[in-house]
């Protein structure tokens, strides 16, 4: 009798798609896709105005035709002027936050790095602040040489110095430290809102009511002037990012690893690091601190179709941008006619997420 | 054939690996061996491009140096020691991820299975479905020996050999799984890809290596087959430790060598 077990080759092959989460990734990425879809009509038809939803599918509708005189002049105002870029900004803001938040906690190797929670949207709003506080005094060549990109360009190299250090002072040889990226974090959260702080000190009464409105967060200033500003930015980064996501995967198995695979590293780490500067920048430029969209979307996501970025990072992106037009609707009807800042209904939400994941998480996060 | 040619390696200062001079030959298993700390991993790690070097090193007739990641991917495949990883990824998802850089070598059309085959061969079948977090360290280094595999899956690729890294491949497994693994690289030699090994059983080492280079204090103490290298003498030098090569135990103690495996 001959023992076969060692022997070596033994092709037996069964289940073929056993662990393999990819078909369930696609369905679930559609069906994001119709919750989108769906999210932005709710958006659409709701807000302080009566502009009803019959109405306003009417105009969607007819709109397109010059001759008909389907709306009032007032619905449509409310409708394409103020709605219509508000969920277009909407969309992207939530896009770029929660597929910067995947990016990033792949870069790290961490389901807790959030460009909120460790400092990199501190740092755009540094920027951002300095051009508002400043833009007319000692920034005033920056502006007239930049006009209103000066703002999201501000924020992305805010985020992109708080970024960079991070990641220097978080990851020696290849390993990053928990403990370490949320402490550094927080120094630099703390330092970039000390020299924030220095800045609204130094803040007339008028720039004052600006900032206090734009830290809170809020897609009220939503024009298609910003879009056309910070659009650009967003979605190139957006078109960037699925192309780190084979890099991502392998990057799970460590530096080193991915090295070995074929992977450039070091290319990956400062791609990513510019793309979510730049999302993130753009970003914290039109809407301010909008937290929490970056960790829960791509953690809900992680558990339901898995840590593959190939799907993640587009699921991320479409979830990221529902969720992101649903807080908008909450924000803009719970205290009609007046609205609420949307980075309270985020955070509201989300910071008890946050308590959740580490609660289920204990023990498995080493810090 | 790789060549590696006064190769030193230095860390903060410190020289770890002096002067090491290597050949890997298509066809054949060469095993590293040494004491604890003599130098072997890093050695490994700058003939994987992971590590900054100087010397000389040649894969396949190219400065390795020179090389990109995407490149040196096509000719080598690596097993580190232990392997971390960060999300929750089946078993499957990770042995797909040898996949990543695109040559695995296999038939056109057949890469979409090779996971399953690749774990078949390190004897995980049905683990696919699992979580890899959730297995024990033999299991976790099987995948990843599997993931490995699907990297380098046809050993020899454009009419060039390819090869097989690997940093103690067996350390964590039981003798069944040691065999397995060790029959698994000597096959990918035998089909024309070449093997480097750590090891550190010197049993296991006499019966697959057919080379044995010693390291010891980040120096090459030895070169040769097992035959020429595995001496009492060297091995009290290197090791510090004196045994006697060849000696069975006295009495009726039992022992079990590899070498004893029935197929």
């Amino acid at each position: 009798m001959v023992d076969q077990s060692i022997a070596g080759p033994v092709e037996v092959v069964a289940n073929a798609s056993e662990g393999d989460r990819s078909g369930r990734a696609r369905i679930v990425n559609l069906l994001l896709c119709l919750g989108l879809a769906a999210a932005m009509l709710l958006s659409l038809t709701s807000g302080a105005s009566d502009a009803s939803a019959v109405s306003v599918l009417k105009g969607w509708l007819l709109g397109a035709i010059p001759s008909d005189v389907a709306l009032s002049g007032r619905d449509s105002l409310i409708i394409y002027d103020i709605r219509l870029p508000r969920i277009i900004l909407g969309m992207l803001v939530g896009a770029a936050l929660a597929v910067s938040g995947a990016v990033m906690q792949g870069l790290f190797r961490n389901p807790l790095a959030d460009p909120g929670l460790i400092g990199v949207s501190a740092g755009s709003s540094l920027g951002a602040v300095a051009i508002i506080v400043l833009g007319t005094s000692v920034l005033a060549p920056l502006m007239t040489l930049l006009g209103t990109l000066a703002l999201p360009l501000a924020a992305f190299f805010g985020g992109l110095a708080s970024t960079l250090a991070l990641y220097q002072v978080a990851t020696r040889r290849g390993q990053t430290s928990v403990a370490t990226m949320l402490l550094a974090g927080i120094a630099l959260a703390a330092l970039a809102m000390a020299l924030t702080g220095i800045l609204i000190f130094m803040a007339d009464d008028r720039q004052l009511r600006d900032l206090m409105f734009w830290s809170l967060g809020s897609l009220g200033g939503a024009t298609w002037a910003t879009i056309g500003s910070v659009g650009p930015i967003i979605i190139l980064a957006l078109a960037a990012m699925p192309f780190l996501a084979r890099g991502l995967n392998a990057l799970a198995l460590g530096e080193a690893t991915a090295g070995h695979l074929g992977i450039p590293v070091q290319r990956l780490k400062y791609t990513a690091i510019i793309c979510v500067s730049a999302a993130v920048g753009a970003s914290v430029a039109v809407s301010g601190g909008i937290g929490f969209v970056g960790i829960v979307v791509p953690h809900l996501l992680r558990l339901l179709i898995g840590p593959d970025n190939r799907y993640l990072l587009p699921a991320s992106a479409l979830l990221g941008a529902s969720l992101l037009l649903l807080a908008d609707a909450v924000a803009r009807t719970v205290v009609a006619p007046a609205e609420l800042p949307i980075g309270i209904v985020t955070a509201i939400a989300g910071a008890p997420f946050f308590l959740w994941i580490l609660l289920r998480k204990r023990g498995v996060i080493d810090l | 054939m790789i060549e590696a040619r006064d190769v030193s390696v230095d860390i903060s200062g410190k020289r770890i690996v002096g002067g090491v001079d290597f050949d890997a030959r298509p066809g054949e298993v060469a095993a590293i061996v040494g004491p604890n700390g003599s130098g072997k991993t890093t050695f490994l790690k700058a003939l994987s491009g992971e590590l900054a070097y100087t010397g000389r090193v040649a894969l396949n007739g190219r400065n390795l140096s020179s090389m990109k990641p995407a490149e040196r991917a096509v000719h080598r495949a690596v097993l580190p020691q232990a392997t971390t990883l960060s999300f929750p990824f089946t078993v499957r998802e990770v042995v797909k991820l040898g996949l990543v850089g695109g040559r695995s070598g296999a038939l056109p059309g057949q890469d979409a299975r090779l996971p399953e085959r690749a774990l078949a061969r390190v004897d995980l079948e049905g683990f696919a479905g699992r979580f890899y977090q959730a297995l024990s360290g033999g299991e976790q280094q099987r995948v990843q020996l599997a993931r490995v595999l699907c990297q380098v899956w046809a050993p020899m690729l454009d009419g060039k050999p390819r090869y097989l890294f690997l940093d103690e491949p067996v350390s964590s497994l039981d003798i069944k799984h040691q065999l397995i693994i060790m029959n698994i690289a000597r096959d990918f030699a035998r089909r024309g890809g070449g093997v480097v090994a750590i090891l550190h059983d010197l049993n296991l080492t006499a019966m697959y290596a057919d080379r044995i280079f010693v390291m010891h204090r980040g120096r090459l103490a030895a070169t040769g087959s097992p035959q020429d290298v595995l001496s009492d003498d060297l091995i009290e030098k290197v090791f510090d430790c004196r045994l006697r090569v060849g000696v069975l135990p006295a009495g009726d103690m039992p022992f079990v060598l590899p070498q004893s495996a029935v197929y």
